[in-house]
Parts: C-alpha cells; structure tokens; sequence
C-alpha cells in the first residue's frame, strides 16, 4: 500500500527496528551481524530519505534492507577468517560437512537450526514472510523477483523444514 | 475453472499460499476440493500448516538499545575513548555516532574533560583502601578508574569552560590512534575506528 508521507529516519528506527534486527537475526542466527545490519540499513536510510518519493516505503525499505544484508555477506567472503551463515555457503560452490553445519549455529533451537540449513533464496522468503509478516507482493518487491516465485520459494522452503523437523503427532 | 494439478509441489505450494491468505477465490475453492476426502493431501496441508505456525512462533527478540536513536551510548563514550570495548561495542558506537549528532556532542565533551584530567598536574592519591576494593580484573580496574576520572572532569571542565582557558580539542584522527595503539599492544584487542566520520561542532 502507498504511503502518503516520508517518515523521519527515527521513525523508521523504532517502527521497523526490531523487524529489521529479527529478519538479520533469523537469516544468520547471530546477534552481531543482526546488530550490524540493524545499524547499516538505518545509515542507509537515513541517507536514502533525502532522495526517497512517497510511494510504497515498506518496498523501498525491504529493498535496502536486503541489498545491505547481501552486501554483508559479499564483504564476509572476501574475509574468509569470518564464518559465513551456513545458506551461504552453497552459493560460493563449497559443501559444509555436518560438522561445519553444527559449527555455524549458534541457537540450541531446532527451528532456527533449521531455517540456517535452508537455501539462501528460500530461508529469506520464509523469513520475510513469517517472521516480518510481509505479504508475497511485498516480498517480491523486495527481493526483485516476481510473485509466483515467492510463493514457490516460501512453498519450498516450507517443504525442506518439514524435512528436518519432527512434529507431535 | 482450473483443475488441481497432481503435481506435488504445486499442490503444496496453492496449500502454503492458503495458509498465508495470498489466493484468489478461485484458487481457495480447489484447495478446499483437493483436502475434502484426500488423506494424503490432508497430511500435507497440516505438516506444512505446522512448519507455518512453528516459524511464526520464533520469538521475536529485542533489539539492544544502543542500536536504536534515542539508545544514546552513555557510559559507552567514556569507555570507547579509554578504548575500552569490545570489537561488537565498537561497532555499536561508531555505527550509532555517524547517526547521531548528540552523542557526537557528547563524546566531543567528554573527550575535552577528560583530556583536561589527565594534563592536570600533581600526584595522584592512592590509598591502601582503594587498591584493596580494586577487583583484580583489569577491565573492572579500568572502568574503575575511568569512573573516578569522569566525575573529577565534570568539575574541571566546568572550570576550563569559566576560565576561559585553552581546551584541549576532541580529534578523531587522535581517537583513532589511540585505539590503534592499543589494539597492536593487546593482540585480544582488536579494535580498528574506521570510516568515522565525526566533525567537531
């Protein structure tokens, strides 16, 4: 839906702050880079206001905040002394052994254990759809791609959970 | 109207955009059709139903107050021109100072008052007592320390700022050193100011 008015950037802060924090937090399982990336889109942002056209803010925002997160995570590949989330890895075309896996999670929690095991493109459609609660035209404006993939990558993200969790009958 | 196609992926996929309301009427009536008497579809829509609410259910964490606009950092400048933080309190500050313009204000105070402590001249009294309430963690001593130092400059700088005298004036590029130094001294240190950009009011 399009806003009418820009917000100011400490609204953004507190209106979509603890989203923001979540969305890194459940993309990596980590505090730091959660926290990192809290502060560079709120940077970004408050840059970005200046230029910005009333239109649709939650769009223009998930779009920054996902360019930021990616970006991290180029920067952590170039920096290899650093781990990178454990989705991340199949994109750079090497395989984690269980071990590394297990390494990489920071959560006792199954189901965050779980989301980090995901493909990148799926853990980040699941993550917006479920933890920040963005509908799939928003999903697909932030993420560039049309809405017939969110819903196949939120689908099949769904899917690969289902797989590695057990449920009580 | 359409048909259901058997296709697995496609049915789950109409079953996962149904959970989160994104169908069109057209599409909610073949769902509907596909679970009515369908055990295996019914399995399906329920498992992924409950891979849905579990996520949904993660808890939604605080975000730490330092990170947000009106989090001013506080005790944090004190101990970030001691070079006193660890590498994430680092980020914290210097991520929060480019955006915020009273805590640049205020590091730039503290930074006078506690140059002007330290220039000051004379002896610095110790007594027994102190030194046995000092923990014997060097963070602790340190924050101690920087603790007492920061109550004394209050009242000198209050002095400076009457007397009209020359004060010492806050440099980044002197910051910046400082915890260079520090960080090539303590190897556990490792903390490196870069990209801040502060100016001095």
């Amino acid at each position: 839906m399009a806003d009418e008015f820009t917000p100011t950037w400490e609204e953004v802060a507190h209106r979509y702050g603890r989203k923001i924090y979540n969305f890194a937090y459940r993309l990596t399982g980590n505090p730091d880079d959660a926290a990192d990336l809290l502060q560079e889109v709120l940077i970004r942002v408050r840059k970005g206001l200046a230029s910005y056209h009333p239109g649709s803010f939650e769009g223009w925002l998930w779009r920054i905040t996902r360019n930021a997160f990616l970006d991290g995570v180029r920067k952590k590949q170039r920096r290899p002394e650093w781990a990178l989330p454990e989705g991340d890895h199949h994109a750079l075309g090497s395989s984690p052994s269980p071990d590394d896996v297990l390494a990489s999670v920071r959560l006792s929690d199954d189901v965050q254990a779980a989301l980090l095991k995901l493909p990148y493109d799926f853990r980040e459609a699941v993550v917006l759809c479920d933890v920040v609660g963005l509908t799939y035209d928003e999903i697909a404006e932030a993420t560039d791609v049309p809405v017939g993939t969110v819903r196949s990558r939120i689908h099949r993200g769904r899917k690969l959970l289902r797989g590695m969790l057990t449920w009580p009958v | 109207m359409a048909r259901l196609t058997p296709n697995p992926d496609a049915r789950g996929e109409l079953f996962s955009a149904y959970l989160d309301g994104e169908l069109s009427p057209d599409e909610v009536a073949l769902v509907v059709a596909a679970i009515d008497g369908d055990e295996a579809a019914v399995e399906e829509f329920r498992a992924l139903q409950a891979v849905r609410r579990t996520v949904r259910m993660l808890p939604s964490l605080e975000v730490p107050d330092a990170l947000l606009p009106d989090g001013h950092l506080g005790a944090l400048l004190s101990a970030y021109l001691d070079g006193e933080l660890t590498v994430f309190e680092h980020k914290r500050v210097t991520g929060h100072l480019v955006a915020c313009t009273e805590c640049r204000s205020e590091l730039h105070e503290l930074d006078r008052a506690r140059i002007a402590v330290r220039s000051l001249p004379g002896a610095e009294p110790t007594t027994q007592t102190e030194v046995a309430a000092v923990p014997r963690d060097r963070r602790w001593r340190r924050v101690v320390a920087g603790g007492l130092a920061a109550a004394a400059a209050v009242t000198v700088f209050v002095v400076l700022a009457g007397g009209g005298g020359e004060q010492p004036v806050l440099v980044l590029e002197d910051l910046a050193n400082r915890h260079a130094a520090r960080a090539s001294a303590e190897p556990g240190f490792a903390v490196q100011p870069t990209g801040l950009e502060v100016s001095s009011p």
